[in-house]
């Protein structure tokens, strides 16, 4: 009896939502295949290849961890995208070029202190300053911080400039209005530090922890500060009264006004600690990856929206998680497909879920 | 009740601690209101009915700053707030309900009474305690996301946090709309005992019948003037009033 109502259920299920079981049974599929493939199990049929094959646990690990390091950059990334949209509601399309703005005053500032010959062409980047944590570790933590700092003084200038005046237009005229900053930023960039891609790090230094995971200084600094602020973040959210003022203000905004919130304040508060993140996001994306040009940022946006609408648009959390998430599904489709068409595996996943969840993860509670 | 109702003049001898005078207001280019006169005393109960689209709302939206102000004047307890943002007017000690969207969804019950109380420095321990004598329902859920209450639960909540500051005035936007019928006669009740404890209410209300009941004095507005004024027992027996506003 108990039986035919979970039968029933499930055909019903099943004939409303085909898309769903297409999904589950690809991603079983797919689950069954890695496991085959850990085993060193290939499956033939017909003399064709169909399932399994081989790989090593150390192989898998490594692309779980790369996962975890881009993963954790686009979810920082992501948080301050998802600020905006939560509680400014719009989509700010001049997102990636606060991370390229962040990234490129901070490792400038970086190389001037590292020292070296000729002030000027370090603060043009023209050489590579070799910066690395253990042989430059104040030149880098200062480049840190002035990325925050630059990004916080760009997002609060921005709002004050373009965005507060068209503070009551509807979300689709702000984000064509954040279409036009981010060219305005992209090309400013251009004309200070011109279009090339320039190396910015020096050979970092690999360390081993505990005889399980190996990876250099900089991709540790990444996962360590961007754990770091993540947390910071939750905290403020949920234990601040600013931070309560803000989900408050995602929530409802005029209920905010009326309740006595001062909602300018909260804006100008959002723009800080969302600005703050992302020019440390783009410090670490650069740090990482160990160079940097004038449109990295818009190049990586589209991998950033992607993220928050995974995690459902609006959600902080969700940001986070989906951030990730898609790092993971990046690096992890190396299993199956060349490293130059993980791309392609984001966005089908990205898809996969919207179709199952149409709200994201985390949507429809919004969490600021 | 009925009896004190009745025992008050039609208009309070005392100029109350809010006095509309000759407003003017609306959305942007939009005037709804012309020439509205209205007072609250000081803790006095008074409803506004009227037919749909009277601009009801729009006259309590207009004394906690929320419309565009045309012409006339809005004094609370002597001080003029007719041209002053919500911000500033919640620090007079008016506080407001909107009809709709009146608690953060997200937020727990604790936590949206919290932010009724932003404009003070501390969380004032002692007043959440207070609500939560006065709704004990909502000392249950304290935790609980304020979106997963019923419509009867978020309506006491948005009371609550309205009433963080222990305003002198507590502007009630239809608080019975969608409503089930059984809650809203609690509802009522809820409102009367704050009521009694001193606090000012200004009510706007659909239901009218049951408001006049329940009021010092009521109003009736009709296309943006205000028609009659007078105590609500004599509103509820006038013909004019019951056959046309009041639906026989």
């Amino acid at each position: 009896m108990g039986m035919n109502i979970t039968h029933d259920t499930i055909a019903v299920r099943v004939r409303e939502r085909p898309t769903e079981l297409i999904v589950g049974l690809i991603t079983t599929l797919f689950l069954a295949d890695l496991l085959l493939k850990l085993q060193g199990t290939t499956v033939l049929l017909f003399d064709t290849h169909i399932l399994g094959g081989s790989i090593g646990l150390s192989e898998l690990f490594t692309y779980v961890l790369d996962g975890l390091i881009v993963g954790i950059a686009v979810g920082l990334a992501g948080i301050g995208l998802s600020m905006t949209y939560s509680i400014l509601n719009f989509a700010n399309f001049a997102h990636g070029e606060y991370l390229t703005s962040g990234a490129f005053v901070g490792f400038s500032t970086a190389a001037v202190i590292a020292g070296g010959s000729g002030i000027v062409d370090r603060m043009l980047l023209q050489s590579n300053p070799g910066l690395e944590l253990l042989s430059t570790p104040i030149a880098l933590t200062a480049g840190l911080i002035m990325a925050a700092i630059s990004t916080i003084g760009l997002a609060l200038l921005l709002d004050r400039l373009v965005y507060k005046p068209m503070r009551d237009a509807e979300g689709i005229s702000l984000l064509i209005a954040s279409i036009g900053v981010a060219l305005l930023v992209r090309y400013s960039i251009a004309f200070i530090w011109q279009t090339g891609r320039y190396g910015v790090t020096g050979s970092a230094t690999k360390v081993t922890i505990l005889n399980l995971v190996t990876l250099t200084t900089h991709e540790l600094t990444l996962l360590v500060l961007g754990v770091m602020s993540m947390i910071g973040v939750a905290i403020m959210l949920e234990f601040t009264k600013l931070g309560t003022a803000m989900r408050a203000m995602a929530d409802n905004e005029s209920l905010a006004r009326v309740s006595g919130i001062p909602v300018e304040q909260v804006t100008r508060l959002t723009w800080i600690v969302g600005g703050g993140l992302t020019g440390i996001a783009g410090y670490l994306f650069v740090l990482e990856s160990g160079t940097i040009a004038f449109n990295f940022g818009w190049i990586n946006l589209l991998l950033i929206f992607s993220a928050v609408i995974l995690g459902g648009i609006g959600s902080v959390y969700g940001a986070m998680v989906g951030g990730v998430l898609i790092g993971l599904v990046d690096k992890l489709a190396q299993v199956w497909i060349p490293s130059d068409l993980t791309r392609a595996a984001v966005f089908v996943v990205l898809i996969a879920v919207l179709i199952v969840r149409p709200t994201g993860l985390f949507g429809g509670v919004k969490t600021a | 009740m009925s009896d004190a109702a009745a025992s008050t003049a039609s208009r309070p001898e005392d100029p109350g601690i809010l006095s509309v005078r000759d407003l003017d207001a609306g959305y942007d280019e939009l005037q709804v209101l012309s020439g509205v006169d209205l007072d609250v005393a000081r803790g006095e109960y008074v409803t506004i009915v009227g037919p749909n689209g009277a601009g009801k709302s729009t006259v309590m939206k207009s004394v906690f700053g929320l419309t565009t102000y045309f012409d006339g004047s809005v004094t609370f307890d002597d001080r003029s707030i007719a041209q002053q943002q919500p911000e500033e007017i919640i620090h007079h000690g008016i506080s407001y309900v909107p009809q709709t969207g009146n608690v953060f969804p997200s937020l727990s019950v604790r936590e949206n009474l919290e932010m009724g109380a932003f404009i003070l420095e501390d969380v004032p321990e002692q007043q959440i305690e207070t609500i939560f004598d006065r709704f004990p329902i909502l000392r249950e859920r304290q935790s609980q996301a304020a979106g997963t209450l019923s419509g009867g639960q978020r309506q006491m909540l948005a009371m609550g946090r309205a009433l963080m500051l222990d305003p002198e005035l507590l502007l009630l936007d239809e608080p019975s709309a969608g409503l089930a019928p059984d809650l809203v006669d609690e509802l009522f009740d809820r409102i009367d005992a704050i009521n009694e404890d001193g606090t000012a209410v200004m009510l706007v209300e659909q239901n009218a019948t049951e408001a006049l009941r329940r009021c010092d004095r009521g109003y009736v507005l009709v296309q943006g003037e205000n028609r009659f004024m007078d105590d609500g027992e004599t509103l509820l027996a006038d013909t004019t009033v019951r056959k046309e506003f009041l639906g026989g």
